[in-house]
Protein backbone atom coordinates (compact mmCIF):
# COMPACT_ATOMS: atom_id res chain seq x y z
CA UNK A 1 0.00 0.00 0.00
CA UNK A 2 2.60 2.64 -1.13
CA UNK A 3 1.57 5.83 -0.64
CA UNK A 4 -0.94 5.65 2.06
CA UNK A 5 -1.04 6.37 5.87
CA UNK A 6 -1.96 3.29 6.93
CA UNK A 7 -1.81 4.85 10.76
CA UNK A 8 -3.70 7.38 10.00
CA UNK A 9 -6.40 4.71 8.30
CA UNK A 10 -6.52 2.77 11.40
CA UNK A 11 -6.71 5.80 13.42
CA UNK A 12 -9.98 7.08 11.45
CA UNK A 13 -11.73 3.44 11.91
CA UNK A 14 -10.59 3.49 15.94
CA UNK A 15 -12.79 6.78 15.87
CA UNK A 16 -15.61 5.49 13.99
CA UNK A 17 -15.63 2.56 16.92
CA UNK A 18 -15.20 5.08 19.95
CA UNK A 19 -18.37 7.51 18.22
CA UNK A 20 -20.06 3.93 17.61
CA UNK A 21 -19.18 3.56 21.82
CA UNK A 22 -20.23 7.04 22.70
CA UNK A 23 -23.63 6.40 21.05
CA UNK A 24 -24.42 3.26 22.67
CA UNK A 25 -23.84 4.70 26.02
CA UNK A 26 -25.03 8.07 26.03
CA UNK A 27 -27.63 7.16 23.52
CA UNK A 28 -30.07 5.51 26.18
CA UNK A 29 -30.00 8.53 28.46
CA UNK A 30 -31.32 10.53 25.21
CA UNK A 31 -33.78 7.77 24.35
CA UNK A 32 -34.61 4.55 26.92
CA UNK A 33 -36.49 2.31 24.34
CA UNK A 34 -33.30 3.15 21.49
CA UNK A 35 -32.39 -0.01 19.76
CA UNK A 36 -28.99 0.55 17.99
CA UNK A 37 -30.10 -2.34 15.41
CA UNK A 38 -33.22 -0.01 14.32
CA UNK A 39 -30.69 2.66 13.20
CA UNK A 40 -28.52 1.07 10.45
CA UNK A 41 -25.78 2.17 12.45
CA UNK A 42 -24.45 -1.05 13.06
CA UNK A 43 -23.94 -1.28 9.15
CA UNK A 44 -21.06 0.94 9.61
CA UNK A 45 -19.71 -0.14 12.82
CA UNK A 46 -18.99 -3.30 11.39
CA UNK A 47 -18.01 -1.66 8.39
CA UNK A 48 -15.17 -0.25 10.68
CA UNK A 49 -14.56 -3.25 12.33
CA UNK A 50 -14.01 -5.64 9.17
CA UNK A 51 -11.77 -2.35 7.69
CA UNK A 52 -9.61 -2.91 11.12
CA UNK A 53 -9.33 -6.74 10.66
CA UNK A 54 -7.82 -6.05 7.14
CA UNK A 55 -5.59 -3.36 8.49
CA UNK A 56 -4.22 -6.03 11.48
CA UNK A 57 -3.88 -8.17 8.93
CA UNK A 58 -1.61 -5.72 6.25
CA UNK A 59 0.20 -4.55 9.97
CA UNK A 60 1.56 -7.83 10.86
CA UNK A 61 3.11 -8.54 7.42
CA UNK A 62 3.45 -5.55 5.54
CA UNK A 63 6.78 -6.04 4.59
CA UNK A 64 6.00 -8.77 2.68
CA UNK A 65 6.17 -7.76 -1.10
CA UNK A 66 2.67 -8.92 -1.81
CA UNK A 67 1.27 -6.03 -0.51
CA UNK A 68 2.95 -3.81 -3.13
CA UNK A 69 0.77 -1.67 -5.39
CA UNK A 70 2.02 -0.83 -8.92
CA UNK A 71 0.94 0.17 -12.15
CA UNK A 72 -0.35 -3.47 -12.85
CA UNK A 73 -2.14 -3.93 -9.76
CA UNK A 74 -3.96 -0.75 -10.01
CA UNK A 75 -5.30 -1.43 -13.75
CA UNK A 76 -6.50 -5.44 -12.30
CA UNK A 77 -8.12 -3.77 -9.42
CA UNK A 78 -10.32 -2.09 -11.63
CA UNK A 79 -10.76 -4.40 -13.79
CA UNK A 80 -11.88 -7.03 -11.16
CA UNK A 81 -14.00 -4.86 -10.02
CA UNK A 82 -15.90 -3.92 -12.92
CA UNK A 83 -16.20 -7.43 -13.91
CA UNK A 84 -17.30 -8.09 -10.15
CA UNK A 85 -20.19 -5.54 -10.73
CA UNK A 86 -21.01 -6.46 -14.62
CA UNK A 87 -21.63 -10.08 -13.71
CA UNK A 88 -23.13 -9.39 -10.29
CA UNK A 89 -25.29 -7.40 -11.70
CA UNK A 90 -26.03 -9.64 -14.82
CA UNK A 91 -25.80 -12.82 -12.72
CA UNK A 92 -28.41 -12.12 -9.36
CA UNK A 93 -31.45 -12.79 -10.88
CA UNK A 94 -32.11 -9.50 -12.64
CA UNK A 95 -31.37 -9.99 -15.58
CA UNK A 96 -30.47 -13.63 -16.34
CA UNK A 97 -32.08 -16.12 -13.33
CA UNK A 98 -29.37 -18.32 -12.53
CA UNK A 99 -31.45 -21.46 -11.58
CA UNK A 100 -31.40 -22.22 -7.77
CA UNK A 101 -31.24 -26.07 -6.64
CA UNK A 102 -32.81 -27.15 -3.82
CA UNK A 103 -32.58 -23.69 -1.90
CA UNK A 104 -29.14 -23.27 -3.39
CA UNK A 105 -28.97 -20.11 -5.02
CA UNK A 106 -26.05 -19.70 -7.24
CA UNK A 107 -23.81 -16.67 -7.56
CA UNK A 108 -21.31 -17.50 -9.98
CA UNK A 109 -19.68 -13.96 -9.65
CA UNK A 110 -17.90 -14.97 -6.71
CA UNK A 111 -15.63 -16.81 -8.25
CA UNK A 112 -13.83 -13.02 -9.46
CA UNK A 113 -12.76 -11.77 -6.36
CA UNK A 114 -11.83 -15.26 -5.35
CA UNK A 115 -9.05 -15.72 -8.51
CA UNK A 116 -8.36 -11.63 -8.94
CA UNK A 117 -7.08 -12.40 -5.18
CA UNK A 118 -5.23 -15.64 -5.81
CA UNK A 119 -3.67 -14.44 -9.26
CA UNK A 120 -2.48 -10.87 -8.21
CA UNK A 121 -2.77 -10.32 -4.61
CA UNK A 122 -4.61 -9.87 -1.47
CA UNK A 123 -4.73 -5.78 -2.34
CA UNK A 124 -6.42 -6.53 -5.91
CA UNK A 125 -8.40 -9.61 -4.23
CA UNK A 126 -10.03 -6.88 -1.33
CA UNK A 127 -10.16 -4.29 -3.91
CA UNK A 128 -12.15 -6.35 -6.16
CA UNK A 129 -14.33 -7.89 -3.87
CA UNK A 130 -15.28 -4.68 -1.84
CA UNK A 131 -15.65 -2.23 -4.65
CA UNK A 132 -17.01 -4.50 -6.92
CA UNK A 133 -20.35 -5.66 -5.04
CA UNK A 134 -20.67 -1.49 -4.19
CA UNK A 135 -20.91 -1.23 -7.73
CA UNK A 136 -22.80 -4.18 -8.53
CA UNK A 137 -25.33 -3.34 -5.80
CA UNK A 138 -25.29 0.34 -7.16
CA UNK A 139 -26.19 -0.99 -10.87
CA UNK A 140 -29.33 -3.23 -9.33
CA UNK A 141 -30.73 -0.39 -7.53
CA UNK A 142 -30.18 -2.89 -4.11
CA UNK A 143 -29.07 0.29 -2.02
CA UNK A 144 -26.42 -0.26 -0.10
CA UNK A 145 -25.23 -3.08 1.86
CA UNK A 146 -21.75 -1.99 3.58
CA UNK A 147 -20.85 -4.81 5.71
CA UNK A 148 -21.44 -7.05 3.13
CA UNK A 149 -18.82 -5.35 0.36
CA UNK A 150 -16.45 -5.42 3.17
CA UNK A 151 -17.02 -9.23 3.38
CA UNK A 152 -16.71 -9.66 -0.16
CA UNK A 153 -13.33 -7.97 -0.01
CA UNK A 154 -12.19 -10.20 2.34
CA UNK A 155 -13.03 -13.10 0.39
CA UNK A 156 -10.93 -11.51 -2.14
CA UNK A 157 -8.40 -10.81 -0.06
CA UNK A 158 -8.32 -14.17 2.04
CA UNK A 159 -7.73 -15.63 -1.48
CA UNK A 160 -4.80 -13.39 -2.08
CA UNK A 161 -3.07 -13.81 1.37
CA UNK A 162 -1.29 -17.22 0.15
CA UNK A 163 1.09 -14.82 -2.02
CA UNK A 164 2.54 -13.99 1.81
CA UNK A 165 3.64 -17.83 2.24
CA UNK A 166 7.13 -18.82 0.76
CA UNK A 167 6.28 -22.40 1.33
CA UNK A 168 2.96 -22.79 -0.57
CA UNK A 169 2.02 -26.57 -0.29
CA UNK A 170 2.55 -26.20 3.37
CA UNK A 171 0.42 -23.40 4.35
CA UNK A 172 -2.31 -24.85 1.87
CA UNK A 173 -2.42 -27.43 4.02
CA UNK A 174 -2.81 -25.40 7.14
CA UNK A 175 -5.32 -23.65 5.00
CA UNK A 176 -6.96 -26.86 4.31
CA UNK A 177 -6.92 -28.15 8.04
CA UNK A 178 -8.67 -24.64 9.68
CA UNK A 179 -11.39 -25.02 6.68
CA UNK A 180 -11.97 -28.82 7.70
CA UNK A 181 -12.90 -27.15 11.33
CA UNK A 182 -14.97 -24.76 9.92
CA UNK A 183 -17.33 -26.65 7.71
CA UNK A 184 -17.40 -29.00 10.38
CA UNK A 185 -18.62 -26.79 13.32
CA UNK A 186 -21.44 -25.10 10.78
CA UNK A 187 -22.41 -28.03 9.66
CA UNK A 188 -22.47 -29.83 12.83
CA UNK A 189 -24.67 -26.18 13.86
CA UNK A 190 -26.82 -27.40 11.27
CA UNK A 191 -27.50 -31.03 12.14
CA UNK A 192 -28.87 -29.82 15.74
CA UNK A 193 -30.69 -27.33 14.04
CA UNK A 194 -32.63 -28.37 11.21
CA UNK A 195 -36.34 -27.05 11.47
CA UNK A 196 -34.55 -23.33 10.67
CA UNK A 197 -35.08 -21.04 8.10
CA UNK A 198 -32.49 -20.70 5.17
CA UNK A 199 -32.26 -17.10 5.41
CA UNK A 200 -31.05 -16.74 1.80
CA UNK A 201 -33.58 -18.26 -0.48
CA UNK A 202 -36.47 -16.77 -2.36
CA UNK A 203 -38.95 -18.07 -4.26
CA UNK A 204 -41.25 -15.46 -5.00
CA UNK A 205 -43.61 -17.43 -7.45
CA UNK A 206 -44.00 -19.73 -4.27
CA UNK A 207 -44.93 -16.66 -1.57
CA UNK A 208 -41.31 -17.76 -0.43
CA UNK A 209 -39.38 -15.11 1.28
CA UNK A 210 -35.96 -16.23 3.23
CA UNK A 211 -38.41 -18.51 5.29
CA UNK A 212 -38.76 -21.90 3.82
CA UNK A 213 -37.09 -24.57 6.33
CA UNK A 214 -33.69 -25.44 5.39
CA UNK A 215 -33.08 -28.14 3.28
CA UNK A 216 -30.82 -31.12 3.49
CA UNK A 217 -29.00 -29.89 0.44
CA UNK A 218 -28.18 -26.23 2.08
CA UNK A 219 -27.31 -27.12 4.82
CA UNK A 220 -24.81 -29.90 3.73
CA UNK A 221 -23.48 -27.54 0.88
CA UNK A 222 -20.55 -26.72 3.12
CA UNK A 223 -19.78 -30.26 3.22
CA UNK A 224 -20.60 -30.75 -0.52
CA UNK A 225 -18.32 -27.62 -1.26
CA UNK A 226 -15.35 -29.23 0.72
CA UNK A 227 -15.83 -32.11 -0.79
CA UNK A 228 -15.15 -30.75 -4.12
CA UNK A 229 -12.33 -28.67 -3.28
CA UNK A 230 -10.78 -31.86 -1.26
CA UNK A 231 -11.33 -33.66 -4.91
CA UNK A 232 -9.61 -30.96 -6.47
CA UNK A 233 -6.58 -30.89 -4.24
CA UNK A 234 -5.85 -34.83 -5.01
CA UNK A 235 -6.75 -34.53 -8.81
CA UNK A 236 -3.95 -31.68 -9.03
CA UNK A 237 -1.54 -32.65 -6.14
CA UNK A 238 1.25 -32.20 -8.26
CA UNK A 239 -0.22 -28.19 -9.47
CA UNK A 240 0.20 -26.87 -6.05
CA UNK A 241 -0.46 -23.30 -8.09
CA UNK A 242 -3.77 -24.30 -8.93
CA UNK A 243 -4.69 -26.32 -5.31
CA UNK A 244 -3.67 -23.70 -3.52
CA UNK A 245 -6.02 -20.94 -5.78
CA UNK A 246 -9.16 -23.29 -4.60
CA UNK A 247 -8.44 -24.12 -1.30
CA UNK A 248 -7.47 -20.59 -0.41
CA UNK A 249 -10.40 -19.41 -1.67
CA UNK A 250 -12.76 -21.56 0.33
CA UNK A 251 -10.87 -19.88 3.72
CA UNK A 252 -11.70 -16.70 2.14
CA UNK A 253 -15.28 -17.76 1.67
CA UNK A 254 -15.43 -19.17 4.72
CA UNK A 255 -13.99 -16.21 6.51
CA UNK A 256 -16.08 -13.54 4.31
CA UNK A 257 -18.95 -14.73 4.34
CA UNK A 258 -18.55 -15.89 8.20
CA UNK A 259 -17.75 -12.21 8.62
CA UNK A 260 -21.29 -10.75 6.99
CA UNK A 261 -23.24 -13.24 8.83
CA UNK A 262 -22.22 -13.02 12.12
CA UNK A 263 -22.44 -9.20 12.00
CA UNK A 264 -26.33 -9.93 11.54
CA UNK A 265 -26.21 -11.41 15.07
CA UNK A 266 -25.88 -7.55 16.05
CA UNK A 267 -27.22 -5.86 12.94
CA UNK A 268 -30.57 -7.84 12.57
CA UNK A 269 -31.08 -9.33 15.54
CA UNK A 270 -30.32 -13.19 14.42
CA UNK A 271 -29.26 -15.55 16.82
CA UNK A 272 -26.13 -17.33 16.52
CA UNK A 273 -28.03 -20.18 15.19
CA UNK A 274 -29.87 -18.49 12.47
CA UNK A 275 -26.32 -16.37 11.52
CA UNK A 276 -24.56 -19.67 10.71
CA UNK A 277 -27.04 -22.15 9.44
CA UNK A 278 -30.01 -19.71 8.36
CA UNK A 279 -27.63 -17.34 6.26
CA UNK A 280 -23.66 -18.49 6.12
CA UNK A 281 -24.61 -21.95 5.30
CA UNK A 282 -26.70 -21.35 2.10
CA UNK A 283 -24.22 -18.34 0.82
CA UNK A 284 -20.72 -19.96 1.85
CA UNK A 285 -21.70 -23.45 0.73
CA UNK A 286 -22.74 -23.27 -2.97
CA UNK A 287 -19.67 -20.48 -2.93
CA UNK A 288 -17.36 -23.23 -2.32
CA UNK A 289 -18.83 -24.97 -5.55
CA UNK A 290 -17.63 -22.39 -7.45
CA UNK A 291 -14.12 -22.03 -5.92
CA UNK A 292 -13.93 -25.97 -6.66
CA UNK A 293 -15.05 -25.30 -10.69
CA UNK A 294 -14.55 -21.99 -11.63
CA UNK A 295 -11.46 -20.81 -9.93
CA UNK A 296 -9.22 -23.71 -11.19
CA UNK A 297 -10.82 -22.98 -14.97
CA UNK A 298 -9.67 -18.82 -14.46
CA UNK A 299 -6.17 -20.34 -12.91
CA UNK A 300 -5.68 -22.52 -16.01
CA UNK A 301 -6.68 -20.04 -18.35
CA UNK A 302 -5.08 -17.43 -16.90
CA UNK A 303 -1.74 -19.47 -16.56
CA UNK A 304 -1.67 -20.23 -20.49
CA UNK A 305 -2.07 -16.35 -21.29
CA UNK A 306 0.90 -16.03 -19.50
CA UNK A 307 2.49 -18.60 -20.69
CA UNK A 308 2.02 -16.55 -24.82
CA UNK A 309 2.55 -13.49 -23.56
CA UNK A 310 5.58 -14.27 -21.25
CA UNK A 311 4.11 -11.78 -18.44
CA UNK B 1 -11.96 -0.24 -27.18
CA UNK B 2 -13.36 1.55 -24.16
CA UNK B 3 -16.60 1.83 -24.49
CA UNK B 4 -18.29 4.97 -22.37
CA UNK B 5 -21.25 5.95 -20.59
CA UNK B 6 -23.64 8.36 -22.11
CA UNK B 7 -22.13 11.37 -20.35
CA UNK B 8 -22.58 14.75 -22.13
CA UNK B 9 -22.93 17.91 -21.42
CA UNK B 10 -26.25 18.98 -20.33
CA UNK B 11 -26.22 22.43 -17.82
CA UNK B 12 -28.04 20.18 -15.29
CA UNK B 13 -28.52 20.45 -11.38
CA UNK B 14 -25.59 17.75 -10.63
CA UNK B 15 -23.48 19.45 -13.12
CA UNK B 16 -23.60 22.69 -11.88
CA UNK B 17 -22.16 21.18 -8.85
CA UNK B 18 -18.38 20.15 -8.48
CA UNK B 19 -18.17 16.03 -8.73
CA UNK B 20 -16.21 15.58 -5.51
CA UNK B 21 -19.21 17.40 -3.85
CA UNK B 22 -21.57 15.72 -5.38
CA UNK B 23 -20.20 12.32 -4.52
CA UNK B 24 -20.05 13.82 -0.86
CA UNK B 25 -23.89 14.80 -1.10
CA UNK B 26 -24.79 11.55 -2.44
CA UNK B 27 -23.11 9.07 0.12
CA UNK B 28 -24.73 11.28 3.15
CA UNK B 29 -28.31 10.97 1.03
CA UNK B 30 -27.94 6.88 0.29
CA UNK B 31 -26.92 6.76 3.88
CA UNK B 32 -29.60 8.82 5.65
CA UNK B 33 -32.55 6.91 3.32
CA UNK B 34 -31.46 3.43 5.12
CA UNK B 35 -32.26 5.11 8.56
CA UNK B 36 -36.07 5.12 7.67
CA UNK B 37 -39.06 3.36 6.98
CA UNK B 38 -41.60 6.23 8.03
CA UNK B 39 -42.98 7.11 4.48
CA UNK B 40 -43.22 10.74 5.26
CA UNK B 41 -39.42 10.73 6.22
CA UNK B 42 -39.03 8.48 3.06
CA UNK B 43 -41.08 10.94 0.72
CA UNK B 44 -38.91 13.89 1.87
CA UNK B 45 -35.85 11.81 0.14
CA UNK B 46 -38.02 10.69 -2.63
CA UNK B 47 -38.47 14.29 -3.26
CA UNK B 48 -35.38 15.55 -3.33
CA UNK B 49 -34.36 12.71 -5.77
CA UNK B 50 -37.90 13.84 -8.15
CA UNK B 51 -35.65 17.13 -8.16
CA UNK B 52 -32.81 15.71 -9.07
CA UNK B 53 -34.00 13.65 -12.10
CA UNK B 54 -36.15 16.75 -13.63
CA UNK B 55 -33.75 18.92 -13.55
CA UNK B 56 -31.10 16.16 -14.83
CA UNK B 57 -31.48 17.55 -18.52
CA UNK B 58 -31.29 13.80 -19.22
CA UNK B 59 -34.37 12.88 -21.86
CA UNK B 60 -36.33 10.19 -21.67
CA UNK B 61 -35.63 9.13 -24.79
CA UNK B 62 -31.56 8.29 -24.15
CA UNK B 63 -32.14 7.21 -20.75
CA UNK B 64 -35.21 4.82 -21.53
CA UNK B 65 -33.97 1.30 -21.02
CA UNK B 66 -32.36 2.19 -17.53
CA UNK B 67 -35.37 3.57 -16.31
CA UNK B 68 -37.66 0.96 -17.79
CA UNK B 69 -35.26 -1.83 -15.84
CA UNK B 70 -35.40 0.50 -12.40
CA UNK B 71 -39.08 1.26 -12.82
CA UNK B 72 -39.99 -2.70 -13.39
CA UNK B 73 -37.81 -3.64 -10.64
CA UNK B 74 -39.08 -1.12 -8.44
CA UNK B 75 -42.69 -2.34 -9.30
CA UNK B 76 -42.38 -5.54 -8.96
CA UNK B 77 -40.58 -5.47 -5.91
CA UNK B 78 -42.98 -3.20 -4.34
CA UNK B 79 -46.39 -5.06 -5.66
CA UNK B 80 -44.86 -8.61 -4.71
CA UNK B 81 -44.56 -7.22 -0.71
CA UNK B 82 -47.93 -5.88 -0.94
CA UNK B 83 -49.54 -8.54 -3.00
CA UNK B 84 -47.80 -11.16 -0.32
CA UNK B 85 -46.98 -9.35 2.79
CA UNK B 86 -44.00 -11.42 3.67
CA UNK B 87 -41.36 -8.40 2.84
CA UNK B 88 -42.39 -6.59 5.39
CA UNK B 89 -42.59 -9.17 8.62
CA UNK B 90 -38.94 -7.39 9.78
CA UNK B 91 -40.96 -3.87 10.72
CA UNK B 92 -44.02 -5.01 11.60
CA UNK B 93 -46.05 -7.33 13.38
CA UNK B 94 -49.73 -6.48 13.27
CA UNK B 95 -52.06 -6.17 10.09
CA UNK B 96 -54.96 -4.52 10.25
CA UNK B 97 -56.99 -6.00 7.39
CA UNK B 98 -59.32 -3.44 5.16
CA UNK B 99 -60.46 -5.57 2.19
CA UNK B 100 -60.26 -9.37 1.95
CA UNK B 101 -60.94 -10.76 -1.83
CA UNK B 102 -61.13 -14.44 -2.34
CA UNK B 103 -60.78 -16.00 -5.52
CA UNK B 104 -64.25 -18.00 -6.27
CA UNK B 105 -62.21 -21.03 -7.31
CA UNK B 106 -59.84 -23.78 -5.32
CA UNK B 107 -56.86 -25.27 -6.27
CA UNK B 108 -56.13 -28.58 -4.48
CA UNK B 109 -58.63 -27.82 -1.68
CA UNK B 110 -56.55 -24.05 -1.75
CA UNK B 111 -58.78 -20.61 -1.99
CA UNK B 112 -56.35 -18.00 -3.35
CA UNK B 113 -57.04 -14.99 -1.12
CA UNK B 114 -55.70 -11.31 -0.95
CA UNK B 115 -55.85 -9.47 2.50
CA UNK B 116 -55.26 -5.66 2.15
CA UNK B 117 -54.28 -4.68 5.16
CA UNK B 118 -53.13 -0.56 6.19
CA UNK B 119 -49.37 -2.24 6.83
CA UNK B 120 -49.05 -3.75 3.39
CA UNK B 121 -50.22 -0.50 1.16
CA UNK B 122 -48.17 1.82 3.38
CA UNK B 123 -44.79 -0.60 3.12
CA UNK B 124 -45.21 -0.86 -0.17
CA UNK B 125 -45.44 2.90 -0.51
CA UNK B 126 -41.91 3.02 1.40
CA UNK B 127 -40.75 1.03 -0.37
CA UNK B 128 -41.12 2.38 -3.76
CA UNK B 129 -40.17 5.94 -2.12
CA UNK B 130 -37.35 4.49 -0.88
CA UNK B 131 -35.75 2.33 -4.10
CA UNK B 132 -37.09 5.12 -5.95
CA UNK B 133 -34.43 7.43 -4.32
CA UNK B 134 -31.58 5.27 -3.94
CA UNK B 135 -31.87 4.25 -7.64
CA UNK B 136 -32.52 7.36 -9.54
CA UNK B 137 -29.81 9.31 -7.85
CA UNK B 138 -27.37 6.29 -8.67
CA UNK B 139 -28.40 6.02 -12.22
CA UNK B 140 -27.84 9.69 -12.63
CA UNK B 141 -24.20 9.81 -12.33
CA UNK B 142 -22.60 8.03 -15.28
CA UNK B 143 -25.00 10.19 -17.35
CA UNK B 144 -24.03 13.27 -15.45
CA UNK B 145 -20.63 13.36 -14.08
CA UNK B 146 -17.56 13.67 -16.77
CA UNK B 147 -15.82 10.11 -17.07
CA UNK B 148 -12.62 12.63 -16.90
CA UNK B 149 -13.19 13.99 -13.54
CA UNK B 150 -14.10 10.54 -11.98
CA UNK B 151 -10.27 10.04 -10.87
CA UNK B 152 -10.05 13.79 -9.52
CA UNK B 153 -12.88 13.90 -7.54
CA UNK B 154 -12.14 10.38 -5.56
CA UNK B 155 -8.81 11.89 -5.07
CA UNK B 156 -10.74 15.06 -3.60
CA UNK B 157 -11.93 12.62 -1.34
CA UNK B 158 -9.22 11.83 0.28
CA UNK B 159 -8.46 8.42 -1.37
CA UNK B 160 -4.69 7.62 -2.12
CA UNK B 161 -3.68 8.37 -5.83
CA UNK B 162 -3.96 4.84 -6.80
CA UNK B 163 -6.87 4.07 -4.98
CA UNK B 164 -8.62 6.98 -7.02
CA UNK B 165 -7.30 5.91 -10.08
CA UNK B 166 -8.37 2.65 -9.68
CA UNK B 167 -12.18 3.74 -9.31
CA UNK B 168 -11.54 5.67 -12.32
CA UNK B 169 -10.67 3.03 -14.34
CA UNK B 170 -13.50 0.73 -12.88
CA UNK B 171 -16.30 3.26 -13.75
CA UNK B 172 -14.50 3.21 -17.29
CA UNK B 173 -14.42 -0.52 -17.48
CA UNK B 174 -18.36 -1.06 -16.31
CA UNK B 175 -20.00 -0.67 -19.91
CA UNK B 176 -16.99 -1.77 -21.66
CA UNK B 177 -17.24 -5.37 -19.94
CA UNK B 178 -20.92 -5.21 -20.30
CA UNK B 179 -20.50 -4.94 -23.88
CA UNK B 180 -17.58 -7.79 -24.29
CA UNK B 181 -20.43 -9.79 -21.95
CA UNK B 182 -23.17 -9.38 -25.12
CA UNK B 183 -20.25 -10.36 -27.10
CA UNK B 184 -19.28 -13.03 -26.33
CA UNK B 185 -22.89 -13.93 -25.12
CA UNK B 186 -23.39 -13.51 -28.52
CA UNK B 187 -20.61 -15.43 -30.33
CA UNK B 188 -21.55 -18.52 -27.95
CA UNK B 189 -25.38 -18.64 -28.23
CA UNK B 190 -24.37 -18.71 -32.26
CA UNK B 191 -22.14 -21.99 -31.04
CA UNK B 192 -26.10 -23.41 -29.34
CA UNK B 193 -25.18 -21.82 -26.29
CA UNK B 194 -27.98 -20.95 -24.20
CA UNK B 195 -27.25 -19.75 -20.62
CA UNK B 196 -31.14 -19.03 -20.02
CA UNK B 197 -31.94 -22.79 -20.72
CA UNK B 198 -29.22 -24.76 -18.02
CA UNK B 199 -30.15 -28.13 -17.30
CA UNK B 200 -28.19 -30.98 -15.47
CA UNK B 201 -27.40 -31.31 -12.06
CA UNK B 202 -25.66 -28.30 -10.38
CA UNK B 203 -21.89 -29.13 -11.24
CA UNK B 204 -22.97 -29.80 -14.51
CA UNK B 205 -24.80 -26.05 -14.18
CA UNK B 206 -21.66 -24.15 -12.88
CA UNK B 207 -19.43 -25.75 -15.60
CA UNK B 208 -22.21 -24.08 -17.64
CA UNK B 209 -21.28 -21.00 -16.97
CA UNK B 210 -18.00 -21.02 -17.97
CA UNK B 211 -17.62 -20.46 -21.63
CA UNK B 212 -19.55 -17.22 -20.61
CA UNK B 213 -17.49 -16.03 -17.74
CA UNK B 214 -13.71 -17.61 -18.63
CA UNK B 215 -13.68 -15.41 -22.03
CA UNK B 216 -14.78 -12.43 -20.28
CA UNK B 217 -12.24 -12.11 -17.59
CA UNK B 218 -9.48 -13.44 -19.81
CA UNK B 219 -10.07 -10.83 -22.16
CA UNK B 220 -10.35 -8.12 -19.95
CA UNK B 221 -6.85 -9.33 -18.19
CA UNK B 222 -4.75 -10.05 -21.67
CA UNK B 223 -6.17 -7.10 -23.40
CA UNK B 224 -5.09 -4.67 -19.82
CA UNK B 225 -1.34 -4.54 -20.72
CA UNK B 226 -2.11 -1.79 -23.26
CA UNK B 227 -3.39 0.20 -20.65
CA UNK B 228 -0.72 -1.10 -18.39
CA UNK B 229 2.13 -0.13 -20.94
CA UNK B 230 0.63 3.55 -21.39
CA UNK B 231 0.58 4.22 -17.39
CA UNK B 232 4.44 2.85 -17.07
CA UNK B 233 5.34 5.03 -19.94
CA UNK B 234 3.90 8.25 -18.01
CA UNK B 235 5.86 6.77 -14.94
CA UNK B 236 2.43 6.09 -13.33
CA UNK B 237 3.14 6.08 -9.41
CA UNK B 238 6.87 6.96 -9.90
CA UNK B 239 5.84 9.83 -7.12
CA UNK B 240 3.03 12.29 -6.55
CA UNK B 241 0.47 12.41 -8.96
CA UNK B 242 -0.56 15.52 -10.89
CA UNK B 243 -4.12 15.95 -12.40
CA UNK B 244 -5.10 17.57 -15.95
CA UNK B 245 -7.87 18.77 -14.33
CA UNK B 246 -8.30 20.93 -11.15
CA UNK B 247 -11.55 21.16 -9.38
CA UNK B 248 -12.50 23.90 -7.46
CA UNK B 249 -15.01 24.02 -4.67
CA UNK B 250 -17.16 27.52 -5.20
CA UNK B 251 -19.31 28.69 -2.20
CA UNK B 252 -22.11 26.21 -4.19
CA UNK B 253 -20.60 23.44 -3.44
CA UNK B 254 -19.61 24.00 0.02
CA UNK B 255 -24.20 24.46 0.59
CA UNK B 256 -24.02 21.07 -1.02
CA UNK B 257 -21.98 19.45 1.19
CA UNK B 258 -23.17 21.05 4.30
CA UNK B 259 -27.16 20.06 3.37
CA UNK B 260 -25.65 16.52 2.57
CA UNK B 261 -23.85 16.26 6.15
CA UNK B 262 -27.07 18.36 7.75
CA UNK B 263 -29.07 15.47 6.44
CA UNK B 264 -27.06 12.85 7.41
CA UNK B 265 -26.67 13.95 11.47
CA UNK B 266 -29.92 14.81 10.94
CA UNK B 267 -30.92 11.56 10.19
CA UNK B 268 -29.14 9.80 12.47
CA UNK B 269 -30.25 12.32 15.38
CA UNK B 270 -33.96 11.48 14.63
CA UNK B 271 -33.47 7.66 14.42
CA UNK B 272 -31.49 7.20 18.05
CA UNK B 273 -34.12 9.07 19.05
CA UNK B 274 -37.18 6.54 17.87
CA UNK B 275 -38.42 8.96 14.63
CA UNK B 276 -38.70 7.33 11.59
CA UNK B 277 -39.41 3.78 12.61
CA UNK B 278 -42.52 2.56 10.35
CA UNK B 279 -45.70 4.44 10.68
CA UNK B 280 -48.83 3.80 9.36
CA UNK B 281 -51.70 7.04 9.23
CA UNK B 282 -54.52 6.52 11.72
CA UNK B 283 -57.13 7.46 9.81
CA UNK B 284 -55.87 4.32 7.52
CA UNK B 285 -56.43 2.04 10.40
CA UNK B 286 -59.73 3.26 11.85
CA UNK B 287 -61.07 1.56 8.39
CA UNK B 288 -59.86 -1.26 9.61
CA UNK B 289 -62.70 -4.47 9.81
Amino acid sequence: MNGTKPTSVALSLIAVLVVFILVAWLGPSLNPDLQLDETALLRFVFVAIGLLIVFAVYWFTRQNAAWTVGTREVVYMAIGAALYAVFSYLFNGTVFVVPSVSQVSLRPAISIPMFFGYAFGPVVGFFTGAVGNMFGDALTGFGLSPQWSVANGLVGMISGMAALYIDKKKAMNSVLYISTGLAAVATLLWIFNRDLSNMMFFDPDAGIFGDATISAFAGLSAVVGFVLVLLVRMFFKDNVDLASAVIWSMLGNFIGIGFAALSDIWINGFSPSVAIVGEFLPAAGPNMIFAAILVPLLVGAYNSVQRQTGR
Amino acid sequence: MLVTWRYRERNSLIQGFDPSAWFIFYFCFVISTLFFWDVRFLAFFAIIALVVVLRSGITFRESRRTWLFIGAFITFFALLTFLTGRGGVEVYVEEHILRTYQAGFEIFGWRPTLNISAERIIFALGQLARVFSLASTTILIPYSINPAHYGVAFRRLGLPDKIAYAMDLTMRFIPTFGRDFQLTMDAQKARGYELEKLQGGLIAQVRKLAPILVPVTIRAISGSEDIIDAMDLRAFGTGPRTWLIQLNYRPRDYALMAFGVAVLFGSLGLSLFGYGQFWVPPALLKLAM
